[in-house]
């Protein structure tokens, strides 16, 4: 394991193959600490299979995906429970929103710090003072931060039928409990109108600079990326293409080819 | 050694029951997404009926179960039309309480129709036949036979023909299926029909011995389901085994263990084992998307 | 208001709605000894609360976690052959026999589960349905325990070594677990457990990536909806004093699942309005009724009935009418309105 001063997460020769197709296919990368990264590429180019190999939604068939944990220790995931991970101090957003439409908004919220409860199913059973106690610290944290959101005139209300907007935002809530090193943002501007995408990019800016996170984030609408991120990895097939600061990934020819297609096409 | 055949020629027949009822489940769960708990108490509805007929008219066992086997095409047409094929927004575990729904349904209307009273059923065809020390009866050879033909010619139908085409497309993708021209309902409304008269076969297949009752086929549905365990829900040839494997396992028990923990022995085996074999002995694991 | 409340979300506490249904339910002996009602009817009503209680249980398995048990008479027979054995044979205090009648079978339970759970979901069903025709078995071969198919007997509880209860005691015992596990249903619901339930079965995806360990928790709920079916088991033994293999059949299971159905998924009002339905009805109103009345068979087919279509066009269950017949209600009030203004 090499040195990872600096580095929060170093993915190195990461491979997965579906029935003999490789969706990602020896790709490396490493995310600084207090950094924005976007990982590029069109459609199908292997975005969120990388994704859910991190998050080990997906075991990868090879490579290593080494982790600098809250407590500092560097891990490897790979072979990790997905629901171990939030606990290390990393956690995703969905590309298709996934928020439980028949609690309210702030107990959707409240999902996002499950493992800091404490209280013994005994105890829930008789809402004894250990869970009255958790459930109303853990109910203001959330408060908080939907607050901060400008949602707390909505906390009490149902998920479903909620716009898409703050959907959106809701679920960034749901993700930042438990004060994580590293979110994983799955399109976060899709299905957005530019208002909301602009809205949306200060807000992911305020969360790094306010919690002193990283944020790593799929997308493939160039400008969201290119006006947010600190660096970029653009992939095609699975395969690293380039990485650098966005003009370095805009003014790279491969890239260009792999958006455009080729010119004397 | 004429024990050991002995076995093994019980275990044809029991292990041939099994698979005929398995085969079934498996076909409605490849169609239907669903797995049908009522599969048994259908069969035995439909051996009633055919049991009836056998007692009032006098004809010979075969038309009978040929009567009974038409009857239960019928009745799966029917259940498909009244009730899954309403059920296709429905999830999953509802579909299920909905075929538990049609066992009250059944084992409701069963007595209603038939009496409380046990019936009995003959055989298809009498006498018996020696050799190795080993005795079996004819009518063991005919459901031994009658079983694996039926079974034969289902797989030459699902491998070879346009229906089995057709099946085994609703069975991987029915959105797909549909949007290719393949008439799912119907796939599955025939599937349905074939499941309850191969369930209505083995449960008749059964009858001489056990009689024809309402519980009848409650072992046999149990078993079945955990040969859909054992051989993995992916795979028709799989439940077909383990049904062998199940029957013969089985017997093997009730001679050297005990006959009348045989069955609970057996079950908490296939638990055991689905316990390190999770997708059963010929499943695939499905990687499911996120 | 578009969006359908179920009513265990309700934000304020229905503990008083709840100690209110238990005081109600309380006068019942009272209106017996006053020769207003049958003393059958006692009997039928405590055994509908007896199945509510199992019933609340299983809707947190079927309703949360998504998985089917077909073991719920098995395990709730073998709450009362337990319960029987150490209080009967051995003659140990009740309240003993209750804690060790509910820990065996949730035992059983979560070993089933360990095995099951892992998979897919229908994997329970079948496995559950597997392990309560062993249980049956065992009711019928242990005859030295259990008598076989002559059946067992019980006295009406002893509490705390000397109250001695008598039939209504032991209905007032019911009544008060009941209300006990429908406070308790209710808090579970709303604190973090049943958040992750929820989410779980929202999204198994989020659920994971939040922390949540889904193979836990379906084990959680399913050794949860077991101890409730044993603790019916036991609070059934106590009450009826007689148990027998037969009485221990799928068919006890399927109708449990239908009171959950047909009462409401997720709501523990509807779990009460399901349980009345499905095990008061047959009893009291179907018997009474020229012709059908006298067939066998009869409930079965009413309740295999109702739960399909129940689940074919009123899928959150009948305990929702109330809020569609308000809606309606509100329409017709403000349509009157409008005319009128």
């Amino acid at each position: 394991m090499d040195n990872m001063t600096n580095k929060l997460l170093k993915v190195e020769n990461l491979s997965i193959a579906f029935g003999g197709l490789k969706a990602v296919d020896n790709l490396s990368f490493d995310i600084n600490d207090g950094e924005i990264f976007g990982l590029i590429g069109p459609n199908g180019a292997g975005k969120t299979t990388v994704f859910n190999c991190i998050t080990q939604f997906y075991k990868p068939d090879e490579g290593n995906i080494f982790f600098k944990t809250n407590t500092g220790e560097v891990e490897n995931l790979v072979g990790k429970k997905t629901h171990e991970l939030i606990g290390k101090g990393l956690v995703r957003t969905f590309q298709n929103i996934e928020l439980i439409r028949e609690l309210t908004v702030v107990e959707n919220v409240m999902v996002g710090a499950h493992i800091e409860f404490k209280a013994s199913l005994f105890n829930q059973f008789f809402r004894l003072k250990k869970t009255r106690e958790e459930e109303n610290r853990i109910r203001k944290r959330a408060e908080e931060i939907l607050d901060h959101f400008g949602l707390s005139s909505i906390k009490d209300m149902l998920v479903a039928g909620q716009p898409y907007g703050v959907l959106k935002k809701i679920e960034l809530a749901r993700a930042l409990m438990l004060d994580p090193k590293l979110i994983i943002l799955d399109e976060p501007a899709a299905g957005l109108n530019d208002s909301e995408t602009m809205s949306l990019v200060n807000i992911i800016k305020e969360i790094k600079n306010e919690r002193n996170c990283s944020i790593l984030l799929i997308e493939h609408d160039m400008k969201f990326v290119n006006g947010l991120c600190d660096r970029i990895c653009a992939i095609n097939f699975g395969k690293l293409l380039a990485i650098g600061t966005p003009k370095e990934i805009q003014e790279n020819e491969q890239v260009q080819i792999a958006y455009l297609g080729k010119e004397d096409d | 050694m004429d024990i050991f055949v002995q076995i093994l020629l019980n275990s044809l027949e029991t292990g041939g029951i099994y698979a005929l009822a398995a085969l079934g489940i498996i076909l409605i769960f490849r169609t239907s997404v669903t797995t049908n708990f009522a599969q048994g108490s259908i069969s035995m509805f439909s051996a009633f009926l055919a049991t009836i007929v056998l007692i009032r008219t006098g004809i010979s066992p075969i038309l009978a179960a040929l009567v009974g086997m038409v009857f239960a095409l019928v009745l799966g047409v029917l259940v498909d039309f009244f009730v899954i094929s309403r059920a296709q927004k429905v999830n999953p575990v509802s579909k299920q309480i909905i075929t538990l729904g049609l066992i009250m349904i059944f084992l409701g209307l069963a007595p209603m129709l038939f009496g409380t009273d046990p019936l009995q059923f003959p055989r298809f065809v009498y006498g018996s036949y020696s050799f190795f020390g080993a005795t079996i009866s004819y009518n063991a050879i005919f459901n031994i036979v009658v079983g694996l033909v039926l079974m034969g010619i289902l797989f030459f139908a699902l491998q070879k023909t346009k229906w089995g085409l057709s099946v085994r497309a609703t069975a991987s993708n029915d959105i797909v299926a549909r949007m290719m021209g393949i008439p799912t309902a119907s796939v599955t409304r025939a599937s349905w029909a074939i499941a309850a008269a191969l369930g209505t076969l083995s449960a008749l297949m059964l009858a001489p011995t056990n009689s024809v009752n309402l519980s009848m086929m409650d072992t046999v549905q149990v078993t079945a389901l955990l040969a859909c365990i054992l051989g993995g829900f992916t795979s028709f040839y799989g439940a077909v085994i383990a049904a062998y494997l199940i029957g013969f396992a089985s017997n093997l028990i009730s001679f050297y263990v005990s006959s009348i923990w045989s069955d609970s022995i057996l079950y908490l085996l296939i638990l055991i084992t689905i316990l390190f074999k999770p997708t059963g002995l010929f499943g695939k694991k499905v990687i499911k998307k996120v | 208001m578009n969006n359908k409340l179920t009513d265990l979300y309700k934000t304020h506490k229905p503990y008083s709605q709840y100690a209110l249904f238990g005081i109600i339910l309380s006068l019942l002996p009272l209106l017996v000894s006053l020769g207003l009602v049958k003393y059958s009817l006692l009997t039928t009503v405590a055994s509908i609360l007896i199945y509510s209680i199992v019933a609340l249980g299983l809707n947190l398995l079927l309703g949360y976690s998504g998985l089917i048990s077909l073991g719920t008479a098995g395990f709730m027979g073998m709450g009362t052959y337990l319960t029987a054995f150490i209080t009967a044979d051995l003659g140990l205090p009740f309240e003993l026999a209750l804690i060790i009648s509910v820990a065996v079978p949730m035992l059983i339970g979560v070993l089933t589960g360990l095995v099951s759970l892992r998979i897919e979901g229908y994997y329970l069903a079948i496995a559950t349905l597997a392990i309560s025709e062993i249980l049956r078995k065992v009711f019928v071969e242990f005859d030295f325990v259990t008598n076989g198919f002559s059946g067992k007997q019980a006295q009406y509880p002893k509490l705390l070594g000397f109250l001695q209860l008598d039939r209504n005691g032991t209905y007032i015992l019911i009544v008060f677990f009941l209300v006990l596990v429908m406070v308790m249903m209710h808090n579970l619901v709303n604190s973090h457990t049943g958040r992750a339930l929820s989410t779980m079965r929202g999204s198994e995806a989020a659920a994971s990536a939040m922390g949540i360990n889904i193979y836990r928790h379906r084990l959680l709920s399913f050794a949860i909806a077991v101890a409730f079916s044993a603790l019916g088991g036991v609070l059934y033994m106590h009450f009826v004093k007689y148990t027998y293999p037969n009485a221990w059949i799928l068919m006890l299971s399927l109708n449990i699942l239908a009171v959950i159905v047909i009462g409401g998924v997720r709501s523990i009002s509807g779990t009460i309005l399901g349980a009345f339905i499905v095990f008061g009805v047959p009893d009291l109103i179907l018997k009474r009724l020229p012709i059908i009345g006298s067939i066998d068979g009869a409930a079965y087919i009413f309740n295999g009935l109702l739960i399909i279509l129940v689940i074919l066009f009123y899928p959150n269950g009948l305990i929702n009418m109330r809020y569609d017949i308000q809606r309606n209600f509100n329409k017709q009030f403000k349509r009157g309105e409008n005319i009128n203004g």
